[in-house]
């Protein structure tokens, strides 16, 4: 039966924290070092036939913190790694983010009680970080920091004295009906975020067509409301509102959604958020809609279906020995004149988060921000060196042996790249380890000279018309040598590049937050009358998502 | 669904987490404070842990649990720490538990001592206490105290409040493993858990269930439909257990009814391409309950949690027909935006279902194209899937495919480029209509200067060219031509050996003397493998000069063909410019140099054979010489040498992970944890034959069977419940189809008339307020939803508040 043995927990070097939860698992000094002998990049999943018992390690890794579970029985790997990235998220939600070593060195007491709930005995059971605010005893300044902490058996006495809304929360104490949402929640300021980030996964063939183009979207939402709010979101795609099913492919939800209501009506998101910060849904768009995924074999895809804020191309093997490679990054105009995927008037008191409430942000809703545009490109192993790195703009990095060029591209004003038309570019020369060899010319004997040296030499209608076999020799020999030293850079060069950058105040996919309503007579315990504040921000990232081959 | 840390990190302005983390790494500011937990002296902080201020206690308890966590030695402080178990501050209370967990294996006697306070907890006013007890106690192992564990367990599991119920059921296997004796009690408190309304309860008892007796499947007949509708409302883990609890049930308790026509089905089902079996999966029963519970899997394939959607894959793909399947499939698609750890677990489970179903992944095709960001664990996945559904996809598609795997054939990574070829060869394999041009893309790998794409180039080539011999006869000329460049040995063996295999064929015209020829000129600087074909392929070259002459012992020099210029000049599409055609056939067209020339070149391998440093090449020289030596010995050399061979064939890699149980480890691990899976694994048992199957009114509710009472040890007191149940509510169910008790589970726990009877009103008043919305799933929020309910529904409430009451009442009288 599943079970998770144990937990620990290593900064760069030793271990922060070892948690058992049953039996006696390989302590965390013998196991370190069996991760590390893994050669890099470590999966999160390892099997170590070789210790007693056999053991299957488990990893992630997060903000430089390294978390390792053994498990030494037949478990489901997925439980585990779920259970860790739930680890992370709690501890992140109660130590408050980054997750760092010091924090969590200076709250063992918290970590031990979150631990202890989280898990019991090696079976999962309590991972509401909600719920565990019920139960676990925030100390100090972080209680300060976190605001609303509710004490134990306060929600015991309040429940007489309270309205009907309250009492129905507070029949089970501690732990509420809704195991995701704690009870008697009380905000000062109610207020409503939605995030919707996007990150985009864009494969183009060396002819500039997109082989494949998708966005993969979280819904992440924080709502900091007063009692029991039941809330409505609604979303819409640039396709209109009938064809969401089909835009929103594969969606996955936080438990509180109410699915049969998106069944019923897609698009709109019905639920009672727990409090505080969570992940509402996932989803994914398909950006080449009737393209090759679709089974319509016929229909290649339509390049200017695909609007991307940059756009990347690489010609390689240029130059007179083919050593030169070139990137290219252009800024797509069709960008700048974007619709932008957000209208205060329209929405209805979702009125735009920025300015007001966030002025870091930045910019305007409607003049979308590029930002961080860094392009990246693998170079082989067999590159000694770059030489002759130049760039349009921007600095690139590279240092022998590094197994990439990054090039920062700065972005002016946020919007604009560059001025000129051929957007930005890089262009640099491989230098091979072998390129000062001398290569001699094969072998001695060679098959295809067969016809020339063998005592078969008969005329036939082939040698006839070629020219007198020395004399072709010479000039084969020559043009061979050449093709060598190309065919050998070719070896060398790039076969991609990929580029991330970050659009704020955009979505690729257009999807778009058409309201958020609180449904007033199902939810409780929001004062009459009450507004929350609410605001939305829509963000594109591309993590080396962008990638173009040649 | 990505973890909300990540997606945070993305919001957040990188810089600002930099800085902080910068900061925090100033490893002054660490081992300062280190140093200062350190500085504490022994005395010091026991002086804390005695003090009467609950502050100072909770200071002292703090620095004590930091110092377990660094794995300092905190043993020291048992007593002073266990002291305080007593203290009415749940706080202080909260982290002395913390300590026992970890410390009363060390030190039982002294923790006996702290059992009798926490004992006293268990019967705390709040619920929070009772449970925390309740999980500490079954927690410290001592062996000891077995059995007042089990009795508190007991009255746990009739606690009023879920929480401490949820704590009673996770409990359970603790008591277990702490002593197996006690099974029995634990058992029996186990069946009323698994009749609780709450769903995070009954989450916790399945658990429970798997942990200590997944085998008791007759606990779970009665509770089977309960426990299913639950299902949506459990938290994950709790339906993590159940889905697995009843992919195992429904394998014990429903058998195939349809095995006849399965078969026909599985045609089609395996078979693949042929959907015309689609009759065969129309009679394909499903019976009632199990489809009862496929239909309530349903909703979790969209749930946040990944292993929660394995688990629906994998009820689906060992319970349910091919349409479920399919439905699955998108769920396991969309895994493939979680974080790299969990797309890698969920590639291999991708690639078990692909096999099975592979035409449902068509239209998913572009997501397994490879990203340079992919390490190598996901590229591999990647490219397997994309070649085991190759075949089915559009020829669009497949230009996809092939232009992808050829895009990575010509990269760096050597493993990659490997794997990349692998790849095309299992494409071109699965694939007839794509073979030509995958051979195409693999020839002209060949003359790559990487020696390891050339080697891997050939050997899926060879691999290609016996599948299907007669077509190639030019490619294997094409591949001899090679020889000049090609100069890893590995391929140079491949190519020679091929040549040897297309000796016999087109008789004359055959290049394989001439290549020997030249070959033989070069022996001694050949590689160990490449000499052992050459010696190979004279043998062949001669075996069947052997059997020609034989067969015509008198070729008349006249009727010898013309020369082979024609026959070789077609072939000009493959040949590289620079390449001349013809030059191998020329000098053959004369048979009487032929007949002379090729005994000659025999002898002269041997004789390179024979004085080579190689014992093997030696031996085996010296074996095909005495072979074919004797002229009554040459049919027995023909069966030896040119038997024609079996045709290879390259599974896909996961194709024999297969047996393993879909979202188990052992899929995962595969050879390395052995053939039946790593310690722990229990393959899904066969369907139950007809006729063995447990009767299928077991499963009703409220109708607990005097075949199961009797069977079982059932405790007294809960005989007289079932028949309080049978009594109160056997009118009211009697002879219907769960689908008209739409009530909640019925709860088995001990109850006086009194409450069953209150139920009984309850129940009916809910029946009427939620009818319509039958089949939908019972969200906990259906009553939010409809306002007009509000009234009803906090009567109920109230109903529900002085049943628990009673109950309570109850177990004090008790």
């Amino acid at each position: 039966m599943s079970a998770i043995e144990a937990l620990y927990i290593f900064d760069q070097h030793n271990p922060i924290l070892q948690h058992t939860y049953r039996s006696r698992p390989l302590s965390a000094s013998i196991l370190h070092p069996l991760y590390l002998a893994h050669p890099a990049p470590r999966p999160s999943f390892i099997y170590l036939p070789n210790t007693q018992p056999p053991t299957t390690l488990y990893s992630i890794v997060n903000s430089q913190l390294l978390f390792l579970s053994p498990v030494s029985t037949e478990t489901e790997p997925l439980l585990i790694l779920e259970f860790l990235h739930r680890v992370v998220d709690v501890l992140e939600d109660f130590l408050g983010p980054p997750l760092l070593a010091s924090k969590i060195e200076s709250n063992y007491d918290v970590v031990a009680q979150l631990l202890g709930e989280m898990c019991d005995a090696g079976a999962v059971s309590n991972t509401e970080p909600n719920a565990l605010r019920d139960v676990v005893e925030v100390p100090g300044w972080v209680g300060r920091i976190l605001g609303t902490v509710s004490l134990p058996g306060a929600s015991l006495s309040s429940s007489t004295s309270s309205s009907l809304s309250m009492q129905h929360l507070s029949l089970q104490p501690p732990v509420t009906q809704l195991p995701w949402r704690r009870a008697n929640v009380r905000h000062t300021s109610n207020e409503l975020y939605v995030d919707l980030v996007e990150s985009l996964a864009v494969t183009l063939a060396p002819s500039g067509r997109p082989l494949s183009a998708r966005v993969n979207g979280t819904i992440a939402l924080t709502a900091k409301i007063s009692g029991f709010p039941d809330l409505l979101l609604t979303l819409s795609t640039p396709s209109g509102k009938s064809n969401i099913e089909h835009a929103l492919e594969l969606p996955v939800f936080h438990p509180c959604v109410r699915l049969a209501r998106w069944r019923e009506r897609p698009g709109e998101i019905s639920f009672v958020p727990p409090d505080g910060r969570f992940v509402l849904a996932g989803y994914e768009v398909d950006l080449l809609p009737f393209s090759i995924g679709k089974g319509l074999t016929s229909s290649a895809p339509n390049a200017s279906s695909l609007q991307l804020p940059v756009n990347l191309e690489v010609r390689k093997s240029l130059g007179p020995s083919g050593a030169d490679f070139e990137v290219r990054l252009f800024l797509t105009n069709s960008f700048t004149g974007w619709s932008i995927p957000t209208g205060p008037s329209r929405v209805g008191g979702l009125g735009s988060r920025l300015g007001t409430s966030s002025p870091a942000f930045g910019g305007s809703s409607n003049a979308p921000i590029l930002e961080e545009v860094v392009v990246t490109v693998p170079i082989p192993e067999g590159v000694k060196n770059l030489a002759d790195l130049r760039t349009s703009r921007g600095e690139a990095q590279y240092s022998p042996g590094d197994r990439f060029v990054e090039w920062r591209v700065p972005t002016t004003g946020g919007t604009l790249l560059t001025t000129g038309q051929g957007g930005a570019t890089l262009r640099c020369s491989v230098v091979g380890i072998s390129d000062n060899d001398d290569e001699d010319d094969g072998p001695a004997f060679s098959f295809d000279d067969i016809g020339a040296r063998g005592e078969y030499v008969v005329e036939d209608a082939y040698q006839s018309t070629a020219i007198p076999p020395s004399q072709e020799k010479n000039e084969h020999q020559q043009r061979r040598s050449d093709l060598k030293r190309v065919a050998l850079n070719a070896t060398l060069m790039p076969s991609s590049a990929n580029v991330s950058f970050a659009v704020k105040g955009w979505l690729a996919s257009g999807v778009k937050v058409d309201s958020l309503i609180i449904n007033a007579r199902a939810s409780r315990g929001l004062g009459e009358g009450v507004k929350p504040y609410k605001g939305v921000k829509y963000l594109t990232v591309s993590k080396g998502g962008v990638e173009a081959r040649c | 669904m990505e973890s909300l840390s990540k997606i945070s990190s993305l919001l957040e302005t990188a810089r600002d987490l930099t800085l902080e983390a910068a900061q925090s790494a100033g490893s002054a500011s660490r081992s300062f404070r280190r140093d200062a937990s350190k500085n504490i002296s022994v005395a010091q902080l026991k002086r804390l842990l005695d003090s009467r201020n609950d502050r100072d206690i909770l200071e002292g308890l703090r620095k004590v649990i930091s110092m377990m966590y660094r794995s300092q030695p905190c043993l020291p402080f048992f007593s002073s720490v266990v002291k305080n178990v007593a203290s009415p501050n749940i706080e202080i209370k909260k982290l002395v538990y913390i300590y026992l967990l970890h410390h009363a294996e060390a030190e039982p006697d002294l923790a006996l001592l702290s059992i009798n306070t926490i004992q006293k907890s268990l019967t705390d006013q709040n619920p929070q206490v009772r449970a925390m007890a309740l999980k500490v106690m079954s927690g410290i192992r001592v062996p000891v105290i077995s059995q007042i564990v089990s009795l508190a367990i007991k009255r746990g599991c009739a606690d009023m409040s879920p929480y401490v119920r949820k704590a009673a059921a996770l409990a359970i296997p603790k008591c277990y493993r702490l002593d197996p004796k006690t099974l029995p009690q634990l058992i029996e408190s186990l069946s009323v858990l698994f009749g609780d309304r709450q769903y995070y309860v009954v989450g916790a008892a399945v658990t429970a269930f798997m942990e200590i007796c997944p085998e008791r499947m007759d606990l779970v007949h009665s509770h089977y439909r309960g426990l299913i509708r639950k299902l949506v409302d459990m938290d994950e883990w709790g339906q993590l257990a159940t889905l697995k609890l009843m992919t195992v049930y429904a394998r014990k308790c429903f058998p195939r009814r349809t095995s006849r026509i399965r078969k026909e089905g599985s045609i089609g089902f395996y078979g693949d391409e042929d959907e015309g079996a689609e009759e065969g999966r129309e009679v394909q029963l499903l019976d009632p309950d199990l489809e009862l519970l496929l239909k309530a899997c349903k909703p979790l394939l969209q749930s946040r949690n990944s292993a929660v959607i394995v688990a629906v894959a994998r009820c689906y793909y060992y319970l349910g027909t091919p349409e479920y399947i399919d439905i699955a499939v998108g769920p396991l698609i969309s895994l493939l935006r979680t974080p790299q750890d969990i797309q890698h677990i969920a590639l291999y489970n991708i690639a078990a279902v692909c096999l099975t179903r592979p035409e449902t992944f068509v239209k998913y095709a572009t997501h397994f194209l490879i990203r340079i960001t992919d390490p190598p664990y996901i590229w591999r996945l990647k490219l397997e899937i994309l070649a085991i559904i190759f075949p089915y996809c559009g020829p669009h598609m497949n230009g996809v495919i092939l232009s992808e795997l050829e895009h990575f054939s010509r990269g760096s990574d050597k493993d990659l480029v490997r794997e990349s070829v692998r790849a095309i060869g299992r494409c071109a394999q699965s694939d007839p209509r794509a073979s030509t041009r995958c051979l195409r893309l693999l020839l002209n790998q060949i003359s790559s200067s990487d020696g390891n794409l050339a080697a891997e180039s050939l050997t899926v080539i060879r691999h290609l060219i016996q599948q299907n011999p007669l077509s190639h006869t030019k490619t294997v000329v094409r591949l001899a031509k090679n020889l000049d460049t090609a100069t890893n040995p590995q391929a140079r063996a491949s190519i020679i050996w091929l040549v040897g295999e297309f000796a016999g064929i087109d008789g004359e015209n055959n290049v394989a003397a001439d290549v020997l020829r030249i070959l033989a000129k070069g022996f001694s600087d050949e590689s160990g493998a490449a000499k052992l074909q050459i010696v190979l392929l004279a043998a062949k070259v001669y075996a069947h000069y052997l059997n020609q002459a034989q067969a015509v012992p008198s070729v008349s020099e006249a009727t010898a063909p013309p020369p082979l210029a024609v026959s070789l000049g077609d072939h000009g599409g493959f040949s590289e410019p620079g390449l001349r055609d013809g030059q191998f056939g020329q000098k053959w067209e004369e048979s009487a140099l032929h007949r002379e020339t090729i005994p000659l070149l025999w002898n002269y391998v041997l004789l390179l054979a024979r004085y080579d440093t190689s014992y093997d090449l030696r031996d085996r020289a010296r074996l095909y010489k005495s072979l074919l030596a004797n002229p009554k010995s040459t049919q027995l050399a023909t069966l030896i040498l040119l038997a024609p061979k079996p045709v290879p064939h390259t599974p896909s890699p996961s194709e024999w992970r297969k047996g393993f149980t879909l979202g188990s480890t052992s899929l995962i691990v595969a050879e390395d944890g052995g053939l039946s899976g790593i310690s722990g694994y229990e393959p899904l048992p066969d369907w139950v034959r007809e006729g063995e199957e447990p009767d299928r009114s077991l499963r009703n509710e409220h109708a607990v069977r005097a075949e199961y009472t009797g069977k079982k040890e059932v405790p007294a007191g809960d005989r007289l419940d079932s028949a309080v149940r049978e009594g109160g509510k056997g009118a009211h169910e009697q002879g219907s189809s769960w689908n008209s008790t739409n009530d909640p589970a019925p709860a088995s726990k001990s109850k006086s008339l009194d409450d069953w009877l209150a139920e009984g009103v309850e129940e009916a008043d809910r029946d009427g307020g939620n009818d319509e919305e039958e089949d939908e799933e019972e969200d906990e929020e259906d009553d939010e939803e409809d306002d007009d309910d509000e009234s009803d529904e906090t009567s109920e409430e109230e109903l529900e508040e002085s049943d628990d009451a009673d109950e309570h009442d109850n177990l004090v009288r008790q």
